[in-house]
């Protein structure tokens, strides 16, 4: 067969250039660590979600050092959670699923991107290098608030972030002659130990103590005030750890009947 | 529908041998969409795929 010489060129040319592509996806693969959004997660039944212990409270959780896992649901027409909260600089790995439909999780202007498959459970990795905040959508038409379906991911500083959450438990009347119990309680959902300043205060009463809450655990704290020295009528009060803040009010009033959560056991 | 070449005056008709022909535009045509079809594919990998950092990756 005779082949012009110019051909020859183009054939071989065109074998150096699909070795090309072919190289560079493989350096990619190999090189970057690239990968496809696959199987690799599990399955899961949609109307199961409630009850899985991962999906049951979509959140983020921290799995190792600079390692964290977030649980994500996605819904028509809503993301859960939402803000989802990360820190950059470390190993992130969404764990996705559909309450109902196809839907997709698209981190925008990023390569964070994956269907999102009811039934599926879809696993990706990243790490994000710089702090910021990034809009999350759906990609996959889903009904009729598509276009609406969207969700916030924060990339937080490491020295910002944290997992820590401040609960405050406070009756909302109190008898004249009762005690009144608020209990202030830090939970760290980080693995090391976290020093956290709590203050309650009620009325002119200040309690301030520093506690150490250790990985995964959670501690209390009680001020206990006496409703005579209050006297009757509304009373606010603050509790605030770190930079969380949490405050109400409690009732003195005579013949309350509902003395709820707690503090009732003067 | 005839040939065109039939229809002209034999001495006109130039014959070459299969290597001699030599369309150096064409040549020139093809490196040049070559060398944008390289260009394009180095700028959709690495400027706009790997640009969007971050991007799944396996986690040993
Ligand atoms: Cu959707």
């Amino acid at each position: 067969m005779r082949i012009h010489q110019y051909e020859r060129v183009w054939l071989l040319a065109s074998m150096v250039l699909i070795v090309g592509f072919i190289a560079t996806i493989t350096y990619g693969a190999v090189g970057l660590g690239i990968t496809m959004v696959d199987d690799r997660g599990a399955t899961i039944a949609p109307d199961e979600i409630n009850e899985d212990e991962r999906f049951g409270d979509p959140r983020v959780e921290q799995v190792g050092d600079d390692e964290y896992e977030v649980y994500a649901v996605a819904m028509t027409f809503a993301f859960q959670p939402d803000p989802i909260e990360i820190p950059a600089d470390s190993e992130v790995t969404f764990y996705v699923t559909s309450r109902d439909v196809i839907h997709s999780f698209y981190v925008v202007g990023t390569n964070t991107n994956t269907m999102v498959i009811p039934g599926e459970i879809s696993v990706v990795t990243v790490e994000f290098d710089e702090p910021g905040e990034y809009g999350l959508i759906c990609t996959e038409y889903c009904g009729a608030a598509h276009h609406e379906m969207e969700g916030q991911l924060a990339v937080l500083e490491d020295e910002e972030f944290d997992l820590t959450e401040l609960e405050v438990e406070a009756p909302d009347e109190v008898e004249p002659d009762g005690e009144i119990e608020i209990t202030a309680t830090v939970t760290n959902g980080q693995l090391e130990a976290i020093e956290e300043t709590v203050t309650v205060e009620l009325g002119d009463e200040t309690l301030e103590e520093s506690v150490t809450v250790e990985g995964d655990e959670s501690e209390s704290v009680t001020l206990t005030v006496d409703a005579a020295d209050l006297g009757e009528g509304d009373h606010d009060w603050t509790a605030s750890a770190g930079d969380l803040t949490e405050s109400g009010t409690v009732s003195v009033v005579e013949g309350s009947e509902d003395d709820t959560e707690g503090g009732d056991d003067a | 529908m005839s040939n065109v070449a039939r229809q002209e005056d034999p001495a006109s008709v130039e014959r070459i041998e299969h290597d001699e022909f030599d369309p150096v535009g064409t040549l020139a045509l093809i490196a040049f969409y070559f060398a944008v079809l390289v260009l394009l594919w180095l700028f959709t990998y690495f400027v706009e795929f790997l640009g969007n950092v971050p991007t799944p990756v396996v986690v040993a």
